[in-house]
């Protein structure tokens, strides 16, 4: 740092006392040999003239002959030339005899000077270098009385400078500050700043500091490279004693290199130029020669500047650092941001790239982080940070449970190069892990099943290693798959201590056996988790299983009481459990057990314990309906339907209770079953009585009330009933199953798409576990259909038939399955899908005409016309009464047409005149349009 | 002391000569061809001026539609000025001026050094939240195109006081004007990314006005003209995403006190200790409304 060392304000003036100034001429050499006048008076003229080397002796001679003098004017006359002579010396740059002459100065008396005198033996003692006694000195000015502003000004600066170069840093600053207020030389003011700058760095007052920081930064001050150097110096250490604020609050004063070179190249060309102007006029050498060095101190810096490695990048991603660091995200990430993309290939822009995204999700814009990471796979599949932002996506999402994402990356995991780097292994291994969690989850579980597998197979040393056999046997498990899943378990208990699923995988295990249909080992695994793991979450469910197990035993005389195990199991499986599905299941199989054996009283007792035991968390409306379904079995009809009624009004408005849509359904089929004519009418009218008295801020309640109304008044008010609800636009808040299963047929019957969406998606997002869930499938699957969109209705059947099989109800979703099938060209799968109708005896009915027309239809597209006759044949004579003779007219018409197809005009005509005389045809709709062509046929 | 007459002292205190100036006005005519004529105006009588030169015997008349630029002779008291504002009596300072510039009003309609005293009351106002005035003063400033930098402020505090007021739409297409709605890039001008940050958050657009701030603080840290309101602004939106994002409430009170560490007693640290008192309510609010939740 440049310090200068000359004192700037007021000039001295030379001025000698009126009473020794009135003498004549002298000659310089005749000194010794002059009267004191005029030696007096020649010393005046030559300092008048700027003659100092000549005056220094004469001035001497004076004060050798007045030095010993006592009397005032003889004392006045010595000091006053001590001082001029002090003065010349200076003049002629011997400062070490100034300073003499000045210490003997200010040893006398009379001192009018003392001021100007103490600042020149200040400044004489620049040269030296001797800093304490500048100090000194400076300390002995402004303890004087009554000074002007140029003394408290010079004191001051002389003061802060020498305080400043004993690297007294915290003292330096106060006489610095008093400097720069006061000085109206902005290069004073400028230097003065600077070394304030370096003493609070140095002295670690950033408070103060940063106090100066605004004003200094008004100020070209901030473009001095020194000052630059400095504060990234100290920020740099700040930073790495993880001294943020600090570390940034000094980074970010930091100017940029071609800013700082491009400001000190124009000041070095001003000061030539001006050097050059001022030295043609005329100046002393000593400020030539200061002007020089202050040249070539800017040079030096420059070269020490242009000669470090590139630190604004650096700077920069550090200062981004500590913003995030510090939670001002924003501010970090458009310098990251910035960073990457001056440059998206070196070190420093990629890792910017990865604070970026870092930050964006920090604070939550996760869709632009996203976006980023996207474009740097595509960008740089093999890039850096690949693995590691990947990871980042995949792990988002996996929180955001918005599997689908997840899986959608599989190829950029794919398309990652091979690494033998132990972090990017891990990483690998944990975007494996993620994407096999996203497959799970999204029921892929074969897919899943891969990604562990990789894991298990390229990755034995993995963290995830271990899970990953455990959760691939989960996968199998999930398909079915018990046999394969099986090793998985064991092989986990065997390898796992202490595993985390070491008490899972047992059970699994013996989940596995029970798929497997080994009931032995499945039942001894299971006795073996429960004597081993009582207190895990999962004891409950062993209980349970092993119940299901004893339940399915065949009681015989050697072993009569398996039923009763089976219900201890239960019990146990209440009481262990640690959730009230748990329970649930527990206490309603034991129900079933109990049905089985025709003990009814016993059912109402356990449904009793069960929701005592699990009180508000207990199925209630479940657990009512058990209760009702054995007071039916007893006799108890009216107790049964009040139990029922109860129930609905207690939990009907809560429309999570959804067993309360079951206890409907129940109540109209007893109505319909085991009341009278009369006590339908008695139920119907307390229904309506419950309607009329309702609390109106109960609309679940009453929505679920008129429902049953309607239910109980049969099928036909009923859809009207879910068609009016669909028309009014029913808030979906106030809907349950049972007011969804009627607006979803609703929506199906008026082909009404964009209803099915709507109240499909949110019936199986709400109510995933009701019985009537089917109707949200149906509705589902007629959406798809009449968007004629086949994959997705094939997907929606195979959903919907995953949780309802061949229930009665789903005879709907495998003839939809076959037509769709049969739509697509698959006709194989269309027929075998038509055949499996034929298969389930609940679906007897016109349904079974519909599958056997759908078989003849596929022959046909196949060309094999003569099976496709024979099951048209088959409509007509097995199905003749469905649907008053519909399908059998239609199984007569497709017959006749075939034959046609095959040439055998007469046998069509014979078919179809059996069509016009067969009893079941011969009214039907479509018989009239035949009558009338075989009347043109046979030229009637 | 009765507010008025401290008001007349003060302005007398700070602007010498006023009086003495009140029946003619020192100034110096430039005409044309810059050719400068020194003396005192004496009166104007519509479109005419009536001119005294130092040396000449006899005023003369001139259109003042004919004259380049005057150069009124205004004597301030520079100290006591930047005493009052460093002390942010910007309301005494307003009162002063507008007093000491009065009889120059009615010369408002020629190009003059008035001008400069014109910014510093526009900013005053703007900084009283007086944004009609602001607004009314950078209207007539911004199409004084005689002095460049002069102009962009005009424009720059007219654009704010139309943000502060409230009013998006007027503003928006101010910016757009301007075109200070594009190039809103790392080396885009801090007043720019102020401004259009500004807007954004007055549009309830945090998320971008954000950005935009952050750029401020991030490529302009150097320069504390802007760095100041920006650092306010920048906790501001941090509170106002903070609503949704708590975390970011903690991001604002780092600024407040990063504010607080470098711009003490300034009208922005005073701004940040507001802010930081309604933080904590919103804080407060926020895990009430977390107990709430909860206990449901």
């Amino acid at each position: 740092m440049k310090f200068f060392s000359r004192l700037h304000g007021r000039a001295m003036k030379a001025v000698l006392v009126a009473a020794v100034c009135s003498s004549g001429i002298a000659a310089a050499q005749d000194f010794a040999s002059m009267g004191i006048s005029d030696l007096v008076g020649s010393a005046d003229r030559m300092l008048q003239r700027g003659d100092y080397r000549t005056a220094i002796p004469a001035l001497a001679e004076v004060i050798n002959r007045t030095g010993a003098l006592t009397d005032p004017q003889g004392r006045e006359t010595a000091q006053t030339c001590r001082f001029q002579l002090a003065r010349a010396y200076f003049q002629v740059g011997n400062a070490s005899e100034a300073v003499s002459v000045l210490e003997d100065y200010l040893a006398n008396d009379p001192r009018p000077q003392e001021r100007t005198a103490l600042r020149m033996m200040a400044q004489g003692f620049f040269d030296s270098e001797n800093w304490e006694k500048i100090e000194e000195l400076s300390l002995r000015l402004l303890s004087m009385k009554d000074l002007d502003k140029d003394d408290v000004y010079n004191g001051n600066l002389l003061l802060g400078q020498a305080r400043f170069r004993q690297e007294k840093w915290a003292e330096s600053v106060a006489p610095l500050g008093i400097a720069v207020n006061t000085t109206k030389d902005p290069r004073v003011e400028q230097l003065c700043q600077i070394m304030i700058v370096r003493a609070l760095v140095e002295g670690e007052q950033w408070r103060e500091l940063f106090g100066w920081i605004p004003r200094i930064y008004r100020t070209d001050s901030k473009y001095d490279i020194t000052l630059n150097l400095t504060l990234m110096k100290a920020g740099r250490a700040r930073f790495e004693d993880d001294d943020y604020l600090n570390a940034l609050l000094l980074y970010r004063m930091v100017l940029p290199r071609e800013k700082l070179l491009a400001f000190a190249e124009e000041r070095v060309s001003a000061l030539v130029d001006k050097l050059d102007a001022d030295a043609k006029r005329g100046i002393t050498e000593a400020e030539t020669d200061e002007r020089r060095t202050e040249i070539e101190n800017i040079r030096e810096s420059m070269t020490v500047l242009e000669e470090l490695p590139p630190y604004e990048d650096e700077v920069s991603f550090r200062i981004g650092q500590i913003y995030a660091e510090v939670r001002r995200f924003w501010e970090g990430y458009v310098l990251f941001d910035e960073l990457y993309k001056k440059d998206r290939t070196s070190e420093i822009g990629e890792a910017s790239m990865l604070q970026s995204v870092l930050v964006l999700y920090d604070v939550g814009q996760t869709d632009k982080a996203e976006e980023r990471i996207l474009r740097y796979l595509k960008e740089r599949p093999d890039g850096q940070y690949a693995r590691t932002l990947q990871t980042m996506l995949l792990r988002d999402n996996l929180i955001k449970q918005n599997f689908a994402r997840v899986v959608e990356m599989l190829p950029n995991v794919q398309q990652l190069p091979a690494t033998d780097d132990p972090a990017e292994l891990e990483l690998q291994t944990d975007l494996h892990y993620m994407m096999a969690f996203g497959f799970f989850q999204s029921f892929d579980y074969i897919s899943a099943g891969e990604q562990f597998t990789e894991i298990i197979e390229n990755y034995p040393q993995s963290s995830h290693r271990a899970d990953s056999v455990y959760y691939r046997g989960m996968t199998y498990l999930m398909q079915g798959r018990y046999s394969s899943a099986l090793p998985d378990f064991q092989k986990y208990q065997a390898e796992n201590q202490y595993g985390e699923h070491l008490a899972a995988a047992l059970f699994r295990e013996g989940v596995c056996y029970f798929g497997m249909e080994d009931i032995e080992q499945a039942e001894a695994t299971f006795t073996r988790f429960i004597e081993t793991y009582s207190d895990d979450l999962l004891i409950s469910e062993a209980y349970s299983m092993r119940g299901d197990i004893e339940a399915a035993k065949e009681a015989t005389n050697d072993d009569p009481y398996t039923l009763d195990r089976a219900l201890a199991d239960y019990r146990k499986g209440i009481d262990t459990a640690s959730s009230s599905q748990q329970a649930s299941y527990a206490a309603f199989q034991a129900a079933k057990v109990y049905k089985l054996e025709y003990k009814w009283q016993e059912i109402i007792d356990l449904m009793q314990y069960y929701m005592d035991r699990w009180e508000e968390q207990a199925d209630v409306a479940e657990a009512a309906f058990w209760i009702g379904q054995a007071q039916i079995e007893l006799g108890q009809v009216n107790e049964a339907v009040e139990a029922y009624l109860d129930v609905i009004e207690r939990f009907g408005n809560d429309a999570a209770q959804f067993g309360v849509d079951k206890i409907i359904n129940e109540l109209v089929k007893i109505s319909q079953t085991h009341l009278s004519e009369s006590d339908r009418e008695d139920l119907a009218l307390k229904v309506k009585l419950k309607l009329t008295n309702i609390d109106p801020r109960y609309e679940v309640l009453r929505l679920r009330l008129q429902v049953a109304e309607a239910l109980l008044q049969g099928e036909d008010i009923a859809e009207a009933f879910g068609a009016e609800l669909l028309e009014a636009g029913t808030p979906l808040k106030l809907t349950s199953p049972s007011t969804l299963a009627l607006m979803c047929d609703a929506a199906v019957d008026t082909g009404n798409t964009e209803e099915m969406k709507r109240l499909s998606e949110y019936f199986i997002e709400k109510f995933e576990e009701s019985d009537l869930l089917w109707h949200a499938y149906r509705a589902q699957t007629f959406m798809h259909l009449a968007d004629e969109n086949y994959e997705e209705t094939l997907r929606s059947i195979d959903e919907a038939q995953g949780l309802f099989g061949a229930e009665p109800f789903m005879g709907w979703a495998q003839i939809i399955k076959a037509d769709t099938e049969y739509r697509m060209g698959s006709l194989k799968e269309a027929e075998a899908s038509y055949n499996t109708i034929m298969g389930v005896p609940e679906w007897r009915g016109p349904l079974f005409a519909e599958a056997m027309l759908g078989m003849g239809n596929c022959r046909v597209a196949a060309g094999d016309l003569e099976a496709a006759h024979s099951f048209y044949q088959r409509v007509y004579l097995l199905f003749k009464s469905y649907d008053d003779g519909q399908w059998a007219a239609k199984g007569y018409l497709a017959s006749a047409d075939v034959l046609v197809r095959m040439g055998e005009e007469e046998k069509a005509v014979n078919t179809l005149k059996a069509m016009l005389e067969d009893p079941y045809t011969n009214t039907s709709p479509l018989a009239e349009p035949v009558r009338e062509q075989l009347k043109k046929y046979e030229g009637q | 002391m009765n507010k008025s007459v401290f008001a007349l002292t003060l302005a007398g205190a700070c602007f010498l000569g006023a009086a003495a100036q009140a029946a003619s006005l020192a100034a110096t005519l430039v005409m044309p061809g810059d050719k400068e004529w020194e003396g005192s105006i004496l009166s104007r009588d519509g479109d005419w001026i009536e001119f005294q030169t130092g040396t000449s015997p006899r005023p003369i008349r001139l259109g003042a539609s004919t004259i380049k630029e005057l150069q009124f002779s205004i004597k301030l008291d520079q100290d006591k000025l930047n005493e009052m504002n460093n002390n942010r009596e910007y309301e005494r300072v307003i009162t002063a001026l507008t007093s000491v510039l009065e009889p120059y009003q009615e010369f408002a309609d020629i190009p003059s050094n008035l001008s400069f005293y014109n910014s510093l009351l526009m900013e005053l106002y703007y900084k009283t939240g007086n944004y009609e005035k602001t607004r009314e003063i950078a209207a007539s400033l911004a199409v004084d195109d005689r002095d460049a930098a002069l102009q962009l402020k005009a424009r720059i505090f007219g654009a704010l006081a139309l943000i502060d007021a409230g009013d998006a739409e007027r503003a928006e297409a101010l910016l757009e004007e301007y075109g200070w709605n594009e190039g809103l890039d790392s080396a885009a001008a801090p007043e720019k990314l102020y401004i259009a940050a500004k807007l954004l958050a007055l549009k309830k657009e945090y998320a971008d006005a954000m950005e935009l701030v952050a750029k401020v603080i991030a490529f302009n840290s150097h320069d504390p003209d802007w760095m100041q309101p920006a650092e306010l602004l920048c906790a501001e939106i941090y509170m106002e995403l903070g609503k949704e994002n708590p975390v970011m409430l903690d991001s604002a009170e780092e600024v407040i006190r990063e504010i607080s560490l470098l711009y003490k007693d300034t009208d922005e640290d005073e701004r940040a200790q507001q802010l930081k008192v309604k933080i904590e309510a919103l804080r407060a609010e926020l895990e009430l409304q977390k107990t709430i939740e909860e206990s449901e």
